[in-house]
């Protein structure tokens, strides 16, 4: 944690340090051994030196295998991804030049256009790199106009993706697409959009590359860059469409609310979730369409109000998270003069959280410790999730079916989209 | 024989900091101590800056009362603006879990 917290900083991957057990970092724990490695210190602050002595940068460099027939090079390639941490437990691609080329043949961008250095290992994102983990993850050139996109939102120094990275709460970018392009690559909007879908693979393969990137480039390995205690939804994170066509009139789009896109727009809307939870909203036999919605608002709001030390990240100018309605009850909801505002407005107000939860949880100290003064300075009788309704997203997507939201709930200090920068030919 | 080449899959990387020199000796330096409140910091750092004032009494130890705490503050500008105040020849740093 510490090395690629370092690197991060433009140091080589080392640093001076002492190590202890965890058991060292608890409450009430036994503090003997800080005494017993007083030595360290003393020589981490004198003696120690990095093996590195000059400034630069480090190429990655190539890579070969040989093996007798073309199906053992295959193994013997995936056997070196696994054996270096490079790999995710599948099967993978080698990026070889032509590989890559093809996938380049996707964007306009200069192989070498350098998006950003991906924390906590600081390695360096250029166009090339990006497309050689698509090619790794079994993408398509189409689709690397929208993962260049996505990495562009992930590193906007406003989503702090240096501390999702290393968090031990697992958080993971959610990626939600907006425009035409979303259905010519065959990115699911409908019936099981979080995969696995043989009819729409897009997602799967974008998202996986997405957590290669975050991996590889990144350094975000389990229990060394990054301290995720689950790990969660992020073996293909969640890259899916908004179903635009089942939204409702005078209900905008997720990438008109957020990023002011107009309709026809490609464009990428990105957050960090920690978790998503399916919420069963549907009655089981109603006679009354308003009573089966008012029932399902007060259970969704139940969903999301939780004393979850995560809203806190976001409160002041992210989002507690994104909850996805489907087509269906988008529908109802609209015919019964609900808007998108007044959705969320309904949801803010009956997810605010009791003084006594709040109190109760140690919530309090959380909020109150935040660097944002407008978070430190909340409410807390009772705590809103957010500091305002429009934070909560809201979003069309699922099968159509009355029965079931999904509830993303955020770790998101930002919400951010972008334009997806398809080529010209 | 058969043979592939591909790429590395981590990218480049660039390196454009050293760390520092280290002291040639701790006797009449100073020494800060910076917390990110964290991970039992406020229990642990005082017996580091106590063991070195003990087994240094020519190094002056800062305690880390003395500077900006916690994760959102210790690496701010004002952070490293005290330090430099101070005049520190070094830091020790903790804790990371």
């Amino acid at each position: 944690m510490t090395r690629n917290a370092v690197a991060s900083l433009g140091f080589d991957q080392d640093a001076a340090m002492v190590t202890f057990p965890i058991e060292l970092f608890l409450a009430d724990s036994d503090l003997g051994p800080v005494a017993s490695a007083a030595d360290q210190f003393v020589s981490g602050l004198t003696t120690w030196q990095s093996a590195v002595t000059e400034t630069g940068v480090k190429p990655a460099p190539a890579l070969r295998i040989e093996a007798p027939d073309e199906s053992a090079v295959l193994r013997r390639v995936n056997d070196l991804f696994l054996a270096e941490r490079w790999g995710d437990g599948l099967p993978l691609y080698p990026p070889t030049e032509d590989l890559v080329a093809w996938i380049l043949t996707g964007t306009d961008f200069a192989p070498n256009h350098v998006i950003g250095r991906v924390m906590p290992r600081g390695g360096i994102a250029t166009v090339k790199a990006v497309a050689a983990t698509l090619a790794m993850a079994g993408g398509r050139p189409e689709y690397l106009a929208l993962l260049i996109a996505a990495v562009e939102a992930i590193l906007d120094p406003a989503m702090e993706h240096e501390k999702f990275q290393a968090n031990s709460g697992s958080p993971f970018p959610v990626v939600v697409v907006n425009g035409p392009m979303a259905e010519t690559i065959g990115l699911n909007s409908g019936f099981g959009l979080l995969g696995p879908d043989p009819d729409h693979p897009a997602g799967a393969s974008i998202g996986r590359a997405i957590r290669l990137i975050l991996q590889n480039i990144g350094g975000a390995l389990p229990g060394d860059g990054t301290m995720a205690a689950y790990g969660a939804m992020r073996f293909t994170n969640a890259v899916f469409a908004e179903d635009e066509a089942g939204l409702p009139g005078g209900w905008p789009t997720l990438a008109a609310e957020i990023g002011n896109f107009g309709a026809g727009s490609n464009a990428v809307t990105v957050f960090c979730a920690s978790g998503s939870v399916n919420i069963p909203r549907r009655a089981i036999s109603p006679d009354v369409l308003e009573d089966e919605i008012m029932n399902g608002l007060h259970r969704t709001a139940g969903y999301l109000r939780v004393p979850g030390r995560d809203y806190v990240t976001g409160w002041a100018n992210g989002t507690p998270g994104a909850l996805l309605i489907s087509r269906t009850v988008a529908g109802q909801l609209a015919g019964l003069g609900w808007t998108k505002d007044a959705v969320r407005a309904f949801l803010w107000e009956h997810s605010k959280i009791v003084a006594d939860e709040v109190e109760r949880t140690g919530l309090t100290e959380w909020i109150r410790s935040s660097s944002e003064a407008a978070t430190a300075a909340a409410p807390t009788d009772p705590w809103p999730i957010c500091r305002t309704p429009e934070q909560i997203l809201l979003a069309v997507a699922g099968g159509a079916h009355p029965t079931n939201h999904l509830w993303f709930q955020g770790e998101a200090p930002a919400v951010v989209t972008r334009e997806i920068r398809l080529p010209q030919n | 024989m058969h043979q592939l080449e591909f790429l590395d899959p981590r990218g480049a990387t660039e390196i454009t900091q050293l760390h520092a020199t280290r002291l040639a000796a701790l006797d009449g330096r100073k020494i800060g101590l910076l917390s990110n409140d964290m991970w039992q910091a406020h229990r642990a750092l005082p017996l580091v800056g106590d063991w070195l004032t003990a087994h240094f009494p020519e190094a002056t130890v800062i305690p880390e009362t003395a500077f900006p705490r916690g994760n959102n503050l210790i690496d701010s500008d004002a952070t490293a603006d005290a330090l430099a105040a101070q005049a520190v020849d070094a830091v020790v740093i903790g804790n990371a879990a």
